[in-house]
């Protein structure tokens, strides 16, 4: 395992824990705010942080925890954010659903679905008239692409030969409906290609193999051509919840809230046998007594980080 | 001079002093160039022009982009109703852009046309920028005379922050109102007074300074010396010099011709009731009639005869 290799790992075993950490305190309650928890995103999120260099700019959406996470590297400044407290990193004034960190590169997170491909194409305007030394990188998912406002965004970057990553994170589910039951299938691949933007898939939560992926479009981007990438991934958190309507239990997709049947574990795999979890994908790349053991390191820095 | 010739070379001097600013709208450089607003304007090397795709939403959300990562832009539109596509960027974005102070040092107007001039049918009924600048408390100025179109665009056009400037499309082919002397304007832009008489205050909103500006002149020569006002504002600002002069002259007339049931007037009468003694109140709004969505005549007009005999008696 080399050096950026084992840093990877820990970078999404990290993100995992913390994630768990905060869905806790979610649990017991301590939040006024709501939270899009991201437990399945972590491969992307690891991989866009590190791929993003000098200027190159993140613009996320409401469920933009993974991203806020692995771009700062400390879970405490984000937790105070979400208690609303002046410690946090946007000093408590944006909740969760709106955060950003520009000197990470992350300056701007909208809670309204497809907004931000808008901004986006704002965003790589003025990187390229100062002009700017990065690119412009935004994400929606397989609901804001329902949106007409991710139309006009790519029309708009590829008219204007805007480089930019359209990244859309593919679960699919829109809140409590999967694709099947809201709409049509989108082919992306055509949609796209109508526009003569191109596209790529990324699946199997390899972090690793994502960095390469998203390099290599790098060119293209900086050469001012927009590029759509569908990123599959299964936002985890599913639970069963028993009413009176339906004794038996109901099925509840994870869409916000806390996921009440993740527990906070010294090995934090979701899904024991399924490339749908980052956690699993991480044994291609260590043994398994390796990957404990960091995990548990990993757990008491950031207990120890959180209770300072 | 024509309203739109004076606005229109206003913008070309403006928009050419700029590095790095960014032009966008449909058609703003082609055809009639939103009938003759944006015709010739021509910027510097390292600025642009866009004739951009119909994406309002976009293009809103296009301006706010560019000017949280610092670049400054003007939003031409042709259409106020238009902007209606983009409400969500007037609320939610600038309200991020706002409590962050992201792009605190760039500038984003958007400009749109108010189509007033009538006989544009049921699609056209919007008149009143007020309804757009209070969901956000968004500044926006309309410009009516000469005065405020030189000081509107010399100082708010490229400017730090966020704002909707909007002109009159029924103004556009009519002789520009050039009152002989300024006697007042706030720091904002937001009030300009271009009278000062003892008889009753007159204030204008929305596009309706025309009317006031004719109504003064028709009280004069029946000897009543009127002080008129007109806010350029849409919403509440700072009026502090009309509540003075009102104070003084105890006799308000309000003139408001939009057609919206939000109307910045009512601020403005609202504040004057509490804190004047007044003798006389005339607030002139419009009485739509049941064929107000269909193309019929955007002019409001006013009974000088009658408003005169009000005054008097």
């Amino acid at each position: 395992m080399g050096l950026d290799n084992k840093k990877i790992i820990h970078d999404i075993l990290w993100l995992r824990l913390a994630q768990m950490i905060v869905n806790e305190e979610y649990k017991a309650g301590k939040f006024k705010i709501p939270i899009h928890l991201a437990f399945g995103h972590e491969a992307i999120a690891v991989a866009m942080n590190h791929f993003m260099e000098g200027d190159d700019k993140l613009i996320l959406s409401h469920r933009n925890i993974a991203y806020n996470l692995a771009r700062h590297g400390r879970l405490k400044p984000i937790l105070d954010e979400y208690f609303l407290k002046p410690s946090g990193l946007a000093e408590g004034k944006l909740g969760s659903m709106n955060v950003i960190n520009s000197q990470k590169g992350i300056i701007y997170s909208s809670s309204i679905l497809g907004n931000n491909f808008s901004v986006a194409t704002g965003v790589a305007m003025a990187q390229k008239i100062l002009p700017q030394n990065g690119i412009t990188i935004v994400l929606g998912g397989d609901g804001s692409i329902e949106e007409g406002t991710f139309h006009e965004s790519l029309l708009m970057l590829k008219s204007l030969n805007l480089g930019a990553f359209v990244i859309v994170e593919n679960n699919e589910w829109s809140m409590s409906t999967r694709i099947d039951q809201r709409r049509c299938p989108i082919d992306l691949e055509k949609l796209t290609s109508s526009y003569n933007i191109k596209y790529v898939r990324l699946e199997g939560n390899n972090s690793i193999e994502y960095i390469e992926q998203l390099k290599k479009l790098r060119k293209l981007a900086l050469d001012g051509m927009p590029v759509c990438i569908e990123v599959m991934v299964t936002t985890m958190g599913d639970w069963i919840m028993k009413t009176p309507e339906n004794p038996n239990g109901k099925f509840v997709n994870y869409h916000a809230g806390p996921a009440p049947t993740v527990e906070l574990k010294d090995w934090p795999l979701l899904i024991k046998t399924s490339e749908e979890d980052p956690i699993f994908v991480l044994n291609k790349h260590a043994n398994s007594s390796v990957l404990e053991e960091m995990s548990r390191e990993i757990r008491d820095e950031i207990k120890k980080d959180i209770s300072t | 001079m024509k309203y739109l010739e004076f606005v229109n070379t206003l913008l070309k001097n403006e928009v050419s002093k700029h590095d790095k600013l960014i032009l966008f709208g449909q058609n703003i450089s082609a055809g009639s160039c939103l009938g003759g607003l944006t015709k010739g304007l021509s910027v510097r090397p390292s600025s642009k022009i866009i004739n951009s795709t119909n994406s309002e939403n976009t293009l809103c959300g296009f301006g706010f982009g560019m000017m949280m990562n610092g670049v400054s832009s003007i939003f031409f539109m042709k259409q106020l109703d238009f902007l209606l596509l983009g409400i969500d960027h007037l609320v939610n974005t600038y309200n991020i852009i706002r409590n962050m102070k992201l792009g605190s040092n760039s500038s984003f107007t958007i400009m749109p046309i108010v189509v007033d001039n009538g006989y544009q049918g049921p699609q056209s009924s919007l008149n009143n920028l007020p309804d757009f600048c209070s969901i956000a408390r968004i500044p926006g100025f309309s410009i009516m005379t000469k005065w405020e179109a030189e000081k509107i665009i010399s100082t708010e056009l490229v400017s730090p922050g966020f704002r909707i400037i909007t002109v009159s499309q029924r103004l556009f082919k009519e002789e520009l109102l050039s009152p002989e002397k300024l006697y007042y304007s706030n720091d904002n832009n937001t009030v300009f007074q271009y009278s000062l008489g003892k008889d009753a205050t007159i204030v204008c909103f929305n596009f309706s300074f025309p009317q006031g500006w004719l109504l003064h002149q028709e009280l004069q020569k029946s000897n009543i010396d009127t002080s008129i006002f007109n806010v350029t504002s849409a919403t509440p600002t700072n009026w502090s010099k009309i509540i003075d002069n009102v104070q003084s002259t105890q006799k308000l007339i309000v003139i408001d011709d939009s057609k919206s049931q939000n109307l910045a007037c009512d601020a403005l009468v609202a504040e004057i009731c509490v804190t004047c003694n007044l003798k006389k109140k005339i607030i002139l709004k419009r009485q739509l009639s049941n064929d107000w969505l269909n193309p019929t005549s955007d002019l409001m007009e006013i009974d000088i005869k009658h408003i005169m005999s009000q005054l008097i008696n």
